[in-house]
């Protein structure tokens, strides 16, 4: 028990120390304290689908963008504040997620995987045609605001509540279910479990957080045009980041996002195909090599619980 | 949007369609035949095709080969990397759960494009060689587009017989239906694995040739494939290899006619649209059934 109340006391420091560090950071400390919130965000959240029921999501950028449009579209052309906007970015992204995974995971096998390989394309598509809505390719510009602070707060407690999310599903007789239906899913229905709905549900909590945050990105960004809210990159970097940590764990995701996140700032922001190279040599070593990420061997080495 | 659509417009864009069907078919039977051996849904298979034109690319630019001509050397070369991935990554996941084998080929994925983004730069390339059309009646055939028909069509046509009518064909198709039967029978179904492999990312290659003097070459032209071609499959039926044909004149139809009657930029939404509604009413395809 010592161990646990020391694990907690950590936490309890660390969040403390983010929560002071804006007003000693510079402009750019706190711009990138944001994005890492929002990396642990998105990747936890990607976590939550993909390493908890094993059905790959290869288009969530599309949701962080559908939140971004979303809340985007309530500023600009409803004048909504930026924090309800940017929490009707979430509820937007949840819809789209129903939309898509109604039809998609009613099926196993490989279909959702596919649908979602090609939901980004056409989410694309469907911005760059509403043009009078969402400004097409011209973009959508938000009125100037200087929010990077309170953005930071915000985006820190999306990060935390995914986290919390994921540790609540973990630890709950639903996240069981899921995990059964990730190992093995025809043993799962024989046992009586809806795994059309449990996988939904899933897939619903999973689109909430990079929804949210992709508001909050807007907010922050003040422009979106669909190549920067739907980029490809987005959705492989949350992936890496969950596979290097360890899927299917609540602390794996926000290890792979730190650890990537200052590497990407250090090391490889000038490089950006090779980068990109080495990300897909990360996902090949890592799903042969050590299936349950860098936490996976931690937990194993060092006898710690399922449920870190 | 008030245009009129005259019975000649709607003759063209049938044609058109039905041209670049046979193509999206020749794909994904590769694609088709990878996941019907191997339960593997390859991801890569669309930058498979970005290689195959890029080879072109090159031979023709360096040896000043025609570019039909590149054809045998691009679908050689993809047969070679096809089989060396198989070798060397894929068959570690061929009985590994669903989520291995779609984030391996992921990976895989991202380093060709990303090597290709190294190798080539992202500018975009053109072959010019084949441009203007043969006259049909009232109809226009694009001269390239139709080579491209043709040539589809007959690789396909030879992948049937293959598969029909050779010891290797039936072997394929034992090792599709059922793996340790075949394995009893005396198939060597590592070998099996190896050449289909190696065979369906040779006809992703001959793709990427025939569409090299199409479209502009570039590294990122690749991974719509891989959906596309797995919508082909799901409209004719997974598991059911005759049904990438008409699978794929269906898709083909389907985005001239929404590009006609809409807009083209809807085009690839009005396939996804099809895809969702597919899986909702006939998730074993139009065709249904699984008759390997």
């Amino acid at each position: 028990m010592s161990r646990r109340a020391g694990f907690l006391a950590a936490l309890a420091a660390a969040a403390a120390l983010l929560a002071v560090y804006p007003s000693v950071a510079s402009g750019y400390g706190v711009r990138a304290g944001l994005q890492l919130f929002m990396w642990i965000a998105l990747a936890g959240s990607w976590n939550i689908i993909s390493g908890l029921t094993g059905y790959v999501s290869f288009g969530h950028v599309a949701f962080f963008g559908a939140g971004a449009y979303a809340a985007g579209i309530l500023v600009v052309k409803s004048g909504w504040p930026w924090l309800p906007a940017s929490l009707a970015g979430g509820v937007a992204a949840c819809l789209l997620a129903l939309v898509i995974g109604y039809p998609c995971l009613r099926l196993k096998g490989p279909y959702f995987a596919i649908a979602m390989l090609g939901l980004n394309e056409v989410v694309r598509a469907l911005v760059s045609y509403f043009e009078g809505l969402t400004g097409g390719g011209n973009g959508l510009s938000l009125p100037t605001l200087d929010a990077a602070i309170p953005v930071y707060y915000v985006m820190g407690l999306t990060a935390a509540a995914v986290v919390a999310l994921t540790y609540f599903v973990i630890t709950s007789r639903f996240g069981l279910r899921l995990m059964t239906i990730r190992e093995d899913e025809v043993a799962a229905e024989a046992m009586g479990i809806d795994t059309a709905r449990h996988k939904l549900y899933a897939f619903l909590l999973s689109a909430v957080g990079p929804g949210i945050a992709g508001g909050l990105a807007a907010r922050d960004q003040g422009y979106i045009e669909p190549v920067s809210v739907f980029p490809l990159a987005t959705t492989i970097t949350m992936i890496v980041m969950v596979l290097f940590g360890g899927k299917g764990t609540v602390w794996g995701p926000v290890l792979g996002a730190v650890v990537l996140f200052v590497f990407q700032e250090l090391v490889w922001a000038r490089f950006i195909y090779l980068h990109q190279l080495f990300f897909g040599a990360i996902i090949i070593a890592v799903v042969l090599l050590m299936p349950r990420g860098v936490l996976g061997l931690l937990q194993i080495r060092y006898r710690l619980p399922r449920t870190i | 949007m008030n245009v009129v659509i005259t019975p000649g417009m709607l003759g063209q864009v049938v044609i058109s369609g039905i041209l670049s069907g046979a193509l999206y078919a020749m794909v994904a039977l590769g694609l088709a035949l990878i996941f019907g051996v191997m339960r593997v849904i390859n991801i890569a298979h669309g930058p498979f095709l970005m290689l195959g034109a890029y080879a072109t690319f090159v031979l023709h630019q360096a040896l000043g080969l025609d570019p039909y001509l590149t054809l045998p050397a691009s679908m050689l070369l993809l047969f070679a990397l096809g089989a060396l991935l198989q070798r060397t990554l894929v068959f570690r996941v061929v009985d590994a759960p669903e989520l291995s084998s779609l984030l391996l080929t992921f990976g895989i994925s991202i380093s060709l494009v990303n090597l290709a983004q190294l190798g080539f730069t992202s500018d975009l390339r053109a072959i010019e060689y084949i441009t203007g059309s043969w006259p049909l009646g009232p109809f226009a055939l694009s001269k390239a587009r139709t080579i491209a028909f043709g040539v589809a069509l007959a690789l396909t046509g030879a992948a049937f017989l293959v598969l029909g009518r050779t010891r290797l064909g039936k072997a394929i198709r034992a090792t599709s239906q059922n793996r340790d039967v075949a394995l009893a029978c005396g198939i060597n179904v590592q070998g099996i694995h190896l050449l289909t492999f190696g065979f369906a990312a040779a006809l992703a290659g001959a793709g990427g040739t025939l569409l090299s003097v199409i479209v502009a070459i570039q590294p990122d032209m690749g991974q719509i494939w891989t959906f596309k071609s797995f919508l082909v499959i799901v409209l004719g039926g997974a598991g059911n290899y005759p049904g990438a044909l008409v699978g794929g004149l269906l898709l083909g139809l389907i985005e001239q006619l929404s590009s006609l009657f809409l807009t083209a930029q809807l085009s690839e939404v009005i396939a996804y649209l099809l895809l969702v509604v597919v899986l909702l009413v006939r998730p074993t395809g139009l065709l249904g059934g699984r008759q390997v």
